[in-house]
């Protein structure tokens, strides 16, 4: 009976805190991980990595996947190259974007175009973790033994209209972000999982210009 | 005389067009099964295309999916290649439903446009209507007109391979739009394109994943 009880009471509860992913617990220092990645993110100056991108379509119970590989370097330069099943290439260099669709290359003005200069915050911060200190999402930290989950919640009503929360999961040992997770109000979702994760190699500036 | 020169150029111009393009072909009542086939077939598959909408000078490029979820039901989404849904339509039976629509493309002329053009190549609901078939002169092509009072679809068949090579849509005998399918691989077109005539806008769809 006891057992019951105790049963219905921890549904309850964690049905109170819901927002506690399965597997994870609430971080009780954050401040000292928020440091502690920031310390991280500065000792970075590149990274190069590949990419999974799932993209999941409820209604169709779809997933579409695509493949790539993806370089960094400070400040403010980034090369997102999809390479499977289809080419298409979008570079950042400073406050120019350059993309490449069937070998044709258009270039804008970041600061021209709200959602150029989104796509761009968003991809930065997602790559070097600083989206943890953007005045535009509410962050909640979880772990486990191997990982960090921050769960950012935007709070601005744009934002809100296609983003429930990011999920961003971090890995314990160095800190690297090697899950991104976008889920959308209805049920569909991204997620982009990097691997093959190097970072502080030599990588030419001639990377992040398109011709 | 001078008017009446005038005015017979006019006519000629104006029968001229609007008999030009559909006027030679031949009517044939030899073939039996007079509807197309649909490209899509009777399948529940999904189809994953690489999309290009090219509309006055502005242009959007992303990853389109279709999916037959019941007989007579298909749903099209449009993302961007980074994820980002544009839109989300549903073809029932003859219903469309919009369920999702980014800001950008909510403008009834587009969407509207859009729905008709993929209307036209989920081929869904061609038994309802009036059907007739011609050959073109040199006798390599069927074409099936279906005449849905207001257009008149011409899908232009290949004898040999027997593969929906062109599908036109008329107004009034004008051509408004063309939907040209090519690179046929395991009988399904790899390439197609929709060109309209009467406004500026190209869509390019290219198969990745079947």
């Amino acid at each position: 009976m006891n057992k019951i009880i105790t049963l219905i009471i921890s549904l309850f509860v964690s049905s109170i805190f819901a927002q506690v992913p399965a597997g994870y617990k609430a971080v009780k220092e954050t401040d000292g991980f928020k440091q502690k990645m920031e310390e991280q993110s500065k000792l970075i100056n590149s990274i190069e990595s590949d990419f999974t991108q799932e993209k999941y379509l409820s209604v169709m119970s779809e997933k579409i996947i695509t493949k790539g590989h993806f370089l960094f370097k400070k400040v403010n330069m980034l090369r997102w190259e999809y390479t499977e099943p289809l080419k298409y290439l979008i570079a950042i260099n400073k406050d120019k974007m350059f993309i490449k669709d069937n070998g044709k290359v258009s270039k804008y003005d970041i600061n021209s175009n709200k959602m150029f200069k989104s796509i761009n915050e968003m991809m930065m911060s997602t790559v070097n973790g600083t989206l943890l200190n953007n005045k535009d999402y509410q962050p909640s930290y979880f772990e486990n033994d191997k990982l960090y989950l921050i769960e950012l919640t935007p709070l601005q009503k744009g934002a809100k209209d296609f983003l429930k929360v990011i999920q961003l999961y971090v890995q314990k040992t160095d800190y690297a972000v090697v899950k991104v997770k976008m889920i959308e109000p209805g049920d569909d979702y991204t997620t982009i999982e990097f691997t093959n994760r190097k970072t502080n190699q030599p990588i030419s500036d001639e990377k992040f210009i398109v011709k | 005389m001078k008017n009446l020169l005038l005015n017979s150029f006019i006519i000629i111009l104006i029968s001229s067009c609007s008999l030009g393009h559909y006027g030679k072909l031949k009517k044939v009542n030899t073939i039996k099964d007079s509807l197309p086939h649909s490209i899509f077939g009777e399948n529940f598959n999904s189809f994953l295309f690489k999309t290009n909408i090219r509309v006055y000078g502005k242009e959007y490029s992303g990853l389109l999916v279709t999916k037959q979820m019941e007989p007579n039901d298909y749903r099209v989404i449009f993302t961007t290649e980074l994820g980002m849904k544009l839109f989300d339509f549903q073809f029932k039976d003859s219903t469309f439903t919009l369920h999702y629509c980014v800001p950008q493309f909510n403008r009834a002329a587009l969407l509207n446009t859009i729905q008709k053009d993929i209307e036209v190549l989920l081929m869904n609901n061609l038994k309802t209507h009036s059907s007739s078939v011609y050959t073109d002169a040199k006798n390599t092509t069927n074409i099936i007109k279906i005449d849905f009072g207001k257009t008149q679809n011409y899908y232009f068949i290949n004898q040999e391979q027997k593969q929906l090579i062109k599908i036109e849509q008329a107004k009034k005998n004008r051509k408004k739009t063309t939907f040209t399918l090519g690179n046929y691989i395991d009988n399904f077109p790899n390439n197609i394109l929709i060109q309209h005539h009467d406004i500026k806008l190209k869509i390019e769809l290219n198969l990745l994943k079947k």
